[in-house]
């Protein structure tokens, strides 16, 4: 296909009209481990598999859902060290956001903001496109809420997503059970089943991972011993 | 944004217009001041932690600027410095540092420690060679214990067990130097640090109002804004005031009646946009 021809450059347009870059990073997400996220009536889920490329990995050292502010957080699907920069970049930009107005950043704020990092990487000599997409759940002035950012820099607001290996089906399974005034311990439930639904072995309190946002607006990991309890009200 | 907070910095004030700055003042302009905090801050270690103290007055040379003014600042939750000189500069230092110390925390997933502080605290004012006015008394919490330093403007500082800066310091020192002992509890701490606030607030000019004080222990940090009010209104007349026709002389009376200058013109269309 015509295509291949122009997919050297990443700053260069294809004749279809595509940056093939972005499409093989797309892609490079599409392979990562599956990650989902929900928006319940008062407050929000993300989640994520936590499968590690060996059972002589401590899985303790592990972290993939991060903390950007005290009440905005991350999950991703795709390459973990390029989410370890972003993480870093948005960070800096809540805390530079924070002394210039003395306001904490809004939700959508920073994620125009890391949206506006991954669109640079698209546009600029000598990088690539990171090869992640992220879920960015928050919870401030304008209630819960949940964003997607892909590499291209391009960000949407969802109810429910998810992303990775098993987004077709992630997607469809979230579909039938969303609804608009779900509290937040039903979410959690959904996000589980849903996380259930497409993982290969059996899921346990330390192969996932799960963060949660409530109306106190301070963003948590759980930690296994109340992943475990979740799992047993799933069973 | 970008570049605003890039480390480490070029390095210091750009002094490109003090020639021009002491041309301008030879020739007669007075420069504008710069709003003191006067001041008088304390800190000891006590017990299970450290109590820091402040007054609450800011001065602009001879006047009161602010009555009330908070000196206490928020580094970590669980490290205060009370903050002595130029006001903005304890402000915008004391901010800097709260800033990276979040990142800090953000990328080690640990509590902060008070060194930290101390150390970003004594490279900045170094780096800027005291034109940064910042004296200040860290204190905190953490790992390894209760800890509490002074910063002075040049970079330089010092680890005790009790301290005084400000102008106040010396009223407020002499109240330490008489009455600390180690292993001091919550409330005796508390007492001594308030005692010496006011020493500072009745002796000092540069100090007045009202006594902030900080209690910061393992695990609990509580900030007591007006812990007391030495000096509350005295004056305000609940009455308030009442002028009688006549109290005032009328030296002179002139009337223009506006009709006569006026041309008022009836009906007429309305304003076209």
């Amino acid at each position: 296909m015509g295509d291949s021809q122009y997919s050297f450059s990443l700053t260069t347009f294809s004749p279809s009209g595509k940056l093939v870059q972005i499409e093989h990073a797309l892609t490079a997400v599409g392979s990562g481990q599956t990650s989902l996220g929900i928006k319940a009536a008062n407050g929000v889920v993300i989640a994520t598999e936590k499968k590690l490329p060996s059972i002589l990995v401590d899985e303790t050292s592990v972290q993939k859902i991060q903390a950007l502010t005290p009440n905005i957080g991350v999950v991703y699907s795709g390459m973990g060290p390029d989410f370890r920069v972003l993480v870093r970049k948005s960070r800096k930009q809540a805390q530079q956001y924070y002394r210039l107005y003395k306001e904490h950043i809004p939700v959508t704020q920073l994620v125009r903001e890391t949206a506006a990092v991954m669109q640079e990487f698209t546009q600029s000599g000598g990088v690539r496109p990171f090869g992640v997409s992220l879920l960015i759940a928050g919870y401030d002035d304008n209630g819960p809420q949940l964003y997607q950012v892909d590499p291209s820099g391009s960000y949407f607001s969802w109810k429910a997503s998810a992303m990775g290996k098993n987004v077709s089906n992630a997607k469809t399974f979230l579909e039938k059970r969303y609804t608009e005034d779900m509290e937040l311990d039903d979410a959690i439930h959904t996000a589980i089943l849903t996380l259930k639904e497409g993982y290969e072995g059996q899921i346990s309190s330390n192969n996932i991972e799960i963060g949660i946002l409530r109306a106190d607006r301070e963003f948590k990991v759980l930690s296994p011993a109340e992943i475990k309890d979740f799992l047993e009200e799933v069973e | 944004m970008t570049g605003s907070m890039d480390l480490p910095a070029k390095g210091g004030f750009d002094f490109d217009l003090c020639r021009r700055n002491n041309m301008l003042e030879k020739n007669g302009l007075k420069l504008p001041g710069f709003l003191k905090t006067g001041t008088t801050i304390v800190g000891l270690v006590f017990q299970d932690g450290v109590v820091l103290g402040a007054d609450t007055r800011a001065t602009e040379g001879p006047i009161v600027a602010d009555k009330n003014c908070e000196k206490i600042h928020f580094m970590a939750p669980n490290i205060y410095c009370c903050g002595a000189g130029t006001a903005a500069d304890t402000e915008a230092v004391t901010d800097m540092v709260s800033s990276q110390l979040q990142l800090h925390r953000y990328a080690t997933g640990r509590e902060s420690r008070v060194i930290t502080a101390l150390t970003l605290l004594k490279s900045h004012l170094f780096r800027y060679q005291g034109h940064v006015s910042a004296a200040l008394v860290l204190g905190g919490v953490d790992c390894t214990g209760p800890h509490l330093h002074t910063v002075y403007p040049h970079g330089s500082t010092d680890t005790l067990p009790f301290a005084t800066m400000g102008s106040g310091s010396l009223a407020a020192m002499s109240v330490f130097e008489s009455r600390f002992k180690e292993g001091l509890t919550r409330e005796e701490g508390i007492e001594l640090v308030s005692d010496a606030i006011r020493a500072g607030i009745f002796n000092d000019l540069g100090s007045g109002s009202n006594v902030d004080v900080c209690v910061i222990t393992k695990g609990k940090t509580e900030y007591l804004r007006n812990h007391q009010l030495p000096n509350p209104r005295t004056y305000a007349s609940s009455k308030g005031f009442s002028f009688t026709k006549g109290q005032t002389e009328v030296l002179s009376t002139k009337i223009i009646p506006l009709k006569q200058k006026v041309e008022v013109a009836e009906g007429g269309d309305a304003m076209e946009e």
